[in-house]
């Protein structure tokens, strides 16, 4: 089937390979409605740039739960009202993946922080009392542990300031990926038949099925210039005869007589045209847009958007496609090994074959030009010993300043000849959900949101 | 059930009218285009494994339990084990395989005939002809992941042609006076963009369906050749192609140089083989970025065994530089639906105008050498399931 619209469309499509990115020294200062909870003495929610609003204690710190998840040999996690994070360092792998046996030596292990050193417990105090769906819990060593419906919280030793959300994972749960942690959330305020995904362009608004919404830039408010050729391709967003305004939703009603959703003044609009949730695809098409609850700070303006046979990447200046580096290690507690605090020795053994100074010429950093520095949370510039792959210390001779994603330096890859080679996509453990390289997706129109 | 009389005569009209298309009448516009829905590579595989005598291949799972026995005392560590293998897979290196390799043997193999040469190493194809290049029988004939007819990764990359968009391979031929014999056609290969039309069980390609093709994301697939049908088989000239082939939704490509094709064709699909010198750094890499260790124990397959057997038997395509091969002969299993595809638009005449064709993956671009994977390796003497096997230098 073909759309109306397909010529303009294609046309838009072809302008649009190889853009330099907008320059934005800020995400929008507009943050995510939720519905407000009865929480306990303190505690409060945060407005975070990637996850939306979080949950976080009485210090602002972002509040984690470890969900129970299945492996390909076992589980672990927590279960409701317990805690397996442990106060003792593991030094021996689980076993938990495939086809490796566990009971190997993990790396570095004199140096192995313990469960709690990375996630400290969000201890109750004296006297606290469940609220809500708040809960405390009695831990095996006697002391009393938060939890939020069921599931114990912890926070992070990664978050410095409130809103972080450093530690977290919520963006990368895939199959076969590790068993994270995720920040706990409010419930976005949006009406029955909407939904809100996470993504890197910032909290996409969806219908209940997860296809996309759209606004179109000619509306107005309460005034659509989608006329009948046009609902054809762009459905209205129908508001059912019960339903009412309330914060930043509204409704009009259409010439038709047709009652319409509006968020933020805008009318909201679905594609007809696309077959697959938290498509991008309606926005080709000149003047429609996505529409987001809240956008995340854009990458790097020296960054360039290159297309790939299976959508758009991030890539540096030259066109080279940037890639993030992803690692959980096969312990008990599936701690992180992806960050440069953490040990390199899988990294290193990935890129170089244990050899940093090719390391370097495979997946060299993308360095950032002097005067950058990042906008927003997620976007940073850090400075890295290339002999070590850690952070380096102040002043130190030698040192890289380096692109970071939420503190994780991100990397080209040499074997990409061309702008819009991906050749190290997935290259790793279980492509690279569990350890490896995996490509910087700005849009996906085959596989991904 | 009576079929009457003047649907007998509509019936017998519309049999005979196909049955003139196929024996020779043009296509509607003289032009065809078929849609790929299966594909496998084309590897010896009999029940009695005559072309497998000494068994197949061990793992990564075997080899780990070869490589790295427990025993009493000796607490093994996840940096001398595990990660030493990872490295071996992910910076793979031509030094000689220490774990026995147990080639996929002839005189059968099926592919074509790429050089014009019969050679000793070359293999008679199932239906006598000889001179047939498919060194890639040699490297995955034993496996069991890549064997007919259910080799779990010959399994999944078949399935996931005609279930991912981003493998929907078109082959449309323009010019075509009849499809039983036409000395000159023209040979079009690009993506589509497309669901295949399947039947009610979902896994059974349809003849009739639409595609639009995919000039936005898959220029670097738009390839032309020319090529001839006889006696309604199309042979093609071989051109160097970029092909899409993702199996979990990695977007992955293989590269085959001198691709041609040999398909005999009908109206309502195309089946036969693509053949050509398959890329091995493209292979490997696409291998390594669907198919974790997990995956190739599924059907005992290791990568750094595969890649050294593969640069071994390369046959074609010497590096300017270095003289090494580059690629190895193969072929693939190939199967096709017919698609009608809509008219291009000026913007997709002008983008195909424009073009540019995908090129191979190079390999890492600083490469460990062999001479570290040798010392490392030094000191572990080789181990056998199999007793003494050929096919290891």
């Amino acid at each position: 089937m073909t759309s109306p619209v397909r010529g303009k469309r294609l046309a838009a499509c072809l302008a649009l390979t190889a853009v330099p990115l907008a320059v934005s020294a800020a995400p929008s200062a507009l943050t995510e409605p939720y519905i407000p909870e009865t929480m306990p003495p303190g505690f409060r929610v945060e407005a975070s740039e990637l996850d939306g609003p979080v949950f976080a204690d009485a210090q602002g710190r972002t509040l984690y739960r470890w969900p129970f998840r299945t492996m390909r040999n076992g589980v672990t996690g927590d279960g409701k009202g317990e805690s397996n994070c442990a106060d003792t360092a593991s030094t021996e792998s689980a076993g938990l993946m495939s086809p490796y046996p566990g009971g190997l030596v993990l790396p570095e292990v004199e140096k192995r922080p313990s469960c709690q050193a990375m996630w400290p417990p969000a201890f109750a105090k004296d006297g606290d009392k469940a609220v809500g769906k708040w809960s405390v819990v009695t831990r095996r060593d006697g002391r009393r542990q938060w939890a939020y419906d069921g599931s114990v919280l912890y926070t992070s030793v990664r978050d410095r300031r409130p809103g972080d959300v450093l530690a977290g994972d919520s963006y990368r749960h895939e199959g076969d990926a590790p068993a994270m942690r995720d920040p706990i959330q409010p419930k976005p305020d949006v009406p029955p038949g909407f939904g809100v995904t996470t993504t890197l362009r910032g909290r996409l608004l969806h219908t209940a099925r997860g296809f996309s919404v759209y606004a179109f830039d000619r509306d107005t408010r309460a005034r659509s210039a989608c006329d009948s050729a046009c609902e054809q391709v762009f459905v209205p967003m129908q508001a059912p005869a019960t339903a009412n305004a309330h914060g930043d939703w509204s409704i009009f009603t259409r010439a038709s007589g047709e009652r319409q959703w509006m968020f933020r003044g805008r009318p909201l609009y679905r594609h007809e045209g696309d077959d697959r949730v938290h498509s991008l695809e309606g926005s080709d098409v000149p003047g429609w847009r996505n529409v987001y609850t809240q956008e995340t700070a854009p990458p790097p303006a020296e960054f360039t958007v290159q297309d790939t046979p299976s959508g758009q990447v991030l890539a540096d200046k030259r066109g080279r496609t940037i890639y993030s580096y992803t690692c959980g290690d096969d312990a008990p507690d599936q701690l992180s090994c992806e960050r440069p605090d953490d040990t390199q020795v899988y990294r290193l053994g990935m890129c170089g074959g244990g050899s940093a100074e090719r390391c370097e010429r495979n997946f060299p950093y993308v360095e950032a030009v002097r005067e950058a520095g990042g906008s927003g949370r997620l976007w940073s510039v850090v400075e890295i010993d290339p002999t070590t792959g850690h952070f380096a210390a102040k002043d130190q001779p030698g040192a890289l300043r380096v692109w970071a994603y939420r503190e994780r330096p991100v990397y080209t890859f040499a074997g990409d000849q061309q702008p819009g080679e991906v050749n190290a996509d997935g290259l790793g453990d279980f492509q690279a959900e569990r350890e490896g390289f995996r490509a910087f997706w700005w849009r996906d129109d085959f596989f991904r949101e | 059930m009576r079929i009457r009389g003047s649907l007998w005569i509509a019936t017998a009209a519309l049999i005979a009218a196909a049955g003139a298309r196929a024996d020779g009448a043009a296509p509607p516009g003289r032009t065809i285009a078929y849609v790929v829905t299966n594909l496998s590579w084309a590897l010896e595989s009999t029940p009695e494994m005559t072309e497998c005598p000494h068994g197949l291949n061990d793992g990564v799972r075997e080899q780990f339990k070869l490589l790295f026995p427990e025993s009493a005392g000796n607490k093994r560590t996840l940096v001398d084990t595990q990660l030493r293998r990872q490295v071996e897979s992910y910076q793979p290196t031509t030094a000689p395989d220490t774990l026995p390799f147990l080639e996929g043997e002839g005189p059968v193999a099926p592919g074509v005939d790429l050089d014009d040469v019969a050679g000793p190493e070359d293999f008679t194809s199932p239906d006598g002809a000889r001179g047939i290049d498919n060194q890639m029988h040699r490297v995955l004939g034993c496996i069991a992941n890549y064997r007919a007819p259910d080799g779990p990764i010959r399994f999944f990359e078949d399935e996931m042609v005609l279930r991912e968009n981003y493998n929907r391979i078109i082959v449309q031929l323009v010019g075509v006076d009849s499809l039983a014999d036409d000395p000159d056609v023209d040979v079009m290969f690009f993506r589509g963009r497309d669901k295949v039309l399947v039947d009610a069980g979902g896994l059974k390609a349809l003849p009739g369906g639409t595609q639009r093709i995919d000039t936005r994301w898959g220029g670097r697939y738009i390839r032309r050749t020319r090529g001839r049908i006889d006696k309604g088989v199309l042979t093609t000239e071989p051109v160097d192609l970029l092909y899409p082939w993702d199996a979990f939704y990695m977007p992955t490509d293989q590269y085959m140089w001198g691709a041609r094709l040999q398909l005999k064709l009908t109206p309502e699909g195309a089946e036969g083989l693509i053949a050509g010198y398959t890329d091995v750094e493209t292979w490997y890499m696409h291998m390594l970025r669907n198919w974790s260790a997990h995956y190739q124990s599924y059907g005992r397959s290791s990568g750094p065994s595969i890649y050294k057997a593969m640069r071994r038997l390369a046959d074609g395509i010497p590096d300017p530089v270095t003289g090494a091969n580059r690629a190895i002969s193969s072929a693939l299993a190939a199967k096709f639906t017919e698609v009608r595809v809509l008219p291009f638009s000026g913007a997709e005449v002008a983008a195909i105008a424009e073009a540019k064709p995908g090129v191979p993956y190079r390999g890492m671009p600083a490469p460990r050498p062999a001479a570290e994977e040798l010392a490392e390796t030094r000191g572990s003497p080789p181990r056998t399931t199999n007793g003494s096997v050929p096919g290891n230098p």
